[in-house]
């Protein structure tokens, strides 16, 4: 313990001390912009990431194209059986919309329409932490990224929101992380809910559905969407983005109440590409 | 120590960071096993104060914080002094009680990841954001994977250490 005291080791824990709350500091005043040396520190890990993002993916696909031929000649044969089965939807579905629009008309009410104003960006990296879900994302606040923005795949299934944007990367919370909560829309019955994170679900890559509407009988698969509204009241992202579909319904542990588990619709652990909605207009 | 041994010196335990540094947050973040993704960064401010003491654990403990604190989400700030008390605590530990060794360097690792763990769980049981058990599962499996790394880390930065100026003098 001499030592420590002689070699100026007092010193070394005053600094770590004053740097904590330095750094304590600078992120609660500007919440939602990486510190400083978060921001250095991304900078400069941003063309690794996305070097080593290109080589990991490269290695991949040559995995997939040798070990995992088959599996995705069986899957393309799947895909082609549900692509016919969509496309006779579709044509079904043009008939009611066509059928909807006429309506409208009649009772002069104005196409709901949704305009999104997209990003696109990869993700360079996954999180690391086990109590976080967490991805980094190769945009940041010189693109015009900012704390808050809601992430989607290219199929437009919700991803996560941007906790944390620097110069030329961000990291956002996917949906299963435990501090996210989304208000939510359960499609078949047009109930309200929560979407929210679960510690335990979290790292089987699930989310749950709380505050279900008194009596709703939830059916598996049943598709869950964004209602428009963060938990605080605030809407940050779009209504109508498929956050997930529900796989069973489980009761708390007190027996008061029941929620889903949700799997989420964006393949988490799979994700290349997203697109980061910066602005966007609903007009009802 | 002439001040350019010293900056060489902490030069070459900085470039030993960064393949560790790398190997967690590149490679083994996209593979979990069990579920979970090892800790790397506080095991290297471990090893570092093992081998060098407790003034230098703290030191680098304190770099080790920084880094740690911007590339993995926690309480802004927290892991900075965290790492440097931890840096402190295992040059001590090493020094005075066990030994300086692969032995004392693991010894150390595991009461460091309990440490850093059992502050997460004690800040998410305050918010009542996650459950005892399931938090308990999680840390478990993410100290044993994490303490499988402890060879690998410690064997990297004695081969730095055997290759460096020995004294350090702040």
């Amino acid at each position: 313990m001499k030592d420590f005291l002689k070699q100026n080791g007092i010193l070394i824990l005053v600094i770590a001390l004053l740097l904590t709350l330095i750094v304590a500091v600078l992120s609660f005043t500007f919440g939602g912009i990486a510190n400083p040396f978060a921001n250095l520190a991304g900078i400069v890990a941003t063309p690794f990431r996305n070097g080593i993002h290109a080589v990991v993916e490269w290695t991949e696909g040559i995995y997939s194209d040798v070990f995992e031929r088959q599996a995705m000649e069986s899957e393309l044969e799947a895909l082609r059986q549900e692509n016919a089965q969509l496309r006779a939807q579709a044509r079904q579905g043009e008939a009611a919309s066509r059928e909807n629009e006429r309506l409208r008309d009649l009772l002069n009410f104005q196409q709901k329409h949704t305009e999104l104003h997209t990003e696109p960006a990869t993700v360079t990296a996954r999180g690391s932490s086990n109590w976080s879900s967490t991805l980094t994302i190769s945009k940041g606040s010189a693109s015009g990224v900012k704390a808050g923005d809601c992430v989607i795949d290219q199929y437009g299934n919700l991803v996560g929101v941007i906790y944390e944007a620097g110069l030329n990367w961000s990291s956002l919370m996917t949906v299963v992380d435990v501090d996210l909560e989304i208000g939510a829309l359960i499609a078949r019955t047009d109930g309200a809910a929560i979407a929210e994170g679960d510690f335990s679900l979290m790292s089987e890559g699930r989310l749950k559905l709380s505050f279900l509407p008194e009596g709703t009988q939830l059916l598996a698969g049943d598709t869950i969407l964004t209602s428009g509204l963060m938990s605080g009241g605030t809407a940050t992202y779009p209504s109508g983005v498929v956050v997930g579909y529900v796989q069973e319904v489980r009761s708390d542990p007190g027996g008061t109440s029941d929620y889903a588990v949700l799997t989420p619709a964006a393949d988490l652990s799979a994700l290349e590409q997203v697109f980061i909605i910066k602005e966007f207009d609903v007009t009802e | 120590m002439t001040t350019k041994d010293f900056t060489i010196k902490w030069l070459a335990y900085t470039l030993a960071l960064l393949p560790i540094w790398f190997l967690e947050d590149f490679f083994l973040s996209r593979y979990p096993l069990w579920g979970v993704k090892p800790m790397l960064l506080p095991l290297c401010a471990i090893a570092v104060a093992t081998l060098e003491g407790a003034t230098a654990g703290a030191g680098f403990g304190l770099g080790v914080g920084l880094l740690f604190d911007a590339m993995v989400p926690s309480v802004p700030g927290a892991m900075i002094l965290v790492t440097a008390l931890l840096g402190l605590g295992a040059g001590l530990l090493a020094q005075y009680v066990l030994r300086q060794d692969l032995v004392g360097c693991f010894l150390c690792s595991v009461l460091a990841l309990l440490a850093i763990d059992a502050l997460r769980i004690g800040s998410r049981l305050l918010s009542g954001t996650a459950s005892l058990g399931a938090m308990l599962t999680v840390a478990g499996r993410e100290i044993l994977w994490s303490l499988c790394f402890v060879p690998l880390v410690y064997l990297v930065f004695r081969w730095v250490f055997r290759r460096v100026p020995k004294a350090t003098v702040l």
